[in-house]
């Protein structure tokens, strides 16, 4: 999982699977909480299958500086 | 024109029943909460007296309401509070008065509160004695509330974590079927209604209706919240569900449009 539409692949399907997000809107510049309505709860779960999935730790100044789908797939993608 | 008197009275009279609640948080707040606390080394059986001195106090404060013709208060299914077991209250929220109201009901209520409360000098007293949970703690504030109905105690919240848009229901949170699921307590969904509508958010106090404010409190029946979910659902994926079904039930229950 290092190609960027790899990851993204991925964290839709997350999104999809997990938080019930349609998949209309699983767009790369998709806000995570202003459009997606996500909370602190679904952060912690997401970060945790993230982190799961790609043995990268997520530290809470990484998870505040995400504001997009596109911001997880560059994170993964600049740390694997 | 005697309309009008009758307004000004109940300007007056309502007037006076926020600074008779003041009076009374401060001066309980400061005497006689805290002592009802310190009464017992177990903080848990000091909680619990504060909290029924909280119900006495709301209940005198409906009547004094009552008595000024300011208010009046029809109950349904009130037993379904009473029954002493853990039970997850939820509550839409249209009123400044709901938490008065539903406290005059339950003689144990734990809620979250405001963080401003606790430098308040009119709250600071009851809330501290009382142990309600400040509403600034993150996930903190979840994992408090589904301790304490563990403890088997009645846990207030309003999913819509605010007062309700005038009229309305405003988006539900998912911090209440989070609690649910996590202690597996089962929900009591509660139905407030008032009519005219009044006490609104962004309304003033004095901006009193011509009539008296007729408030309703319909208790539903128990929801077991694991009857809402698949076997294996993730949290986030069954929090959603309890959350859609609860506010699914309100707006059905309140026939309002979502906003």
């Amino acid at each position: 999982m290092h190609a960027a539409n790899e990851i993204f692949d991925w964290v839709a399907d997350v999104l999809k699977q997990q938080f019930q997000i349609r998949e209309e809107f699983l767009r790369p510049d998709a806000r995570l909480v202003d459009d997606l309505d996500l909370d602190s709860v679904d952060a912690i779960d997401l970060s945790i299958r993230l982190e799961e999935k790609t043995g990268l730790s997520f530290k809470e100044e990484d998870l505040k500086a995400i504001e997009t789908i596109q911001d997880i797939v560059d994170f993964v993608h600049e740390r694997l | 024109m005697r309309r009008r008197v009758s307004r000004w009275g109940r300007i007056v009279g309502t007037g006076a029943a926020f600074a008779l609640f003041g009076l009374l948080g401060v001066a309980l707040g400061l005497s006689v909460y805290p002592a009802a606390k310190r009464c017992s080394s177990d903080p848990r059986v000091g909680e619990f007296r504060v909290q029924r001195l909280v119900h006495w106090t709301f209940r005198a404060f409906v009547r004094f309401m009552k008595l000024l013709g300011l208010v009046e208060l029809s109950v349904h299914g009130a037993e379904r509070l009473r029954a002493p077991s853990a039970r997850l209250i939820v509550a839409n929220h249209p009123t400044l008065l709901d938490v008065v109201m539903l406290g005059s009901l339950m003689p144990q209520l734990d809620c979250v509160v405001k963080r401003e409360a606790w430098s308040n000098p009119f709250m600071r007293g009851v809330v501290t004695s009382a142990g309600y949970i400040p509403n600034d703690l993150g996930e903190d504030v979840l994992a408090a509330c589904a301790e304490r109905l563990q403890q088997g105690r009645r846990v207030l919240l309003f999913p819509e974590g605010t007062r309700s848009p005038k009229g309305q229901l405003g988006t539900f949170r998912r911090g209440a079927a989070h609690v649910a699921l996590s202690s597996q307590a089962p929900i009591l969904p509660v139905v407030i209604r008032c009519e005219p509508a009044s006490l609104m958010r962004g309304q003033k106090w004095y901006d009193v209706p011509d009539e008296k404010l007729r408030f309703s409190i319909e208790v539903g029946e128990v929801l077991d919240p694991r009857s809402l979910v698949g076997d294996r659902e993730p949290r986030a994926s069954a929090a959603r569900d309890v959350t859609r079904a609860l506010r699914d039930f309100y707006a059905k229950t309140l026939q309002t449009l979502s906003v």
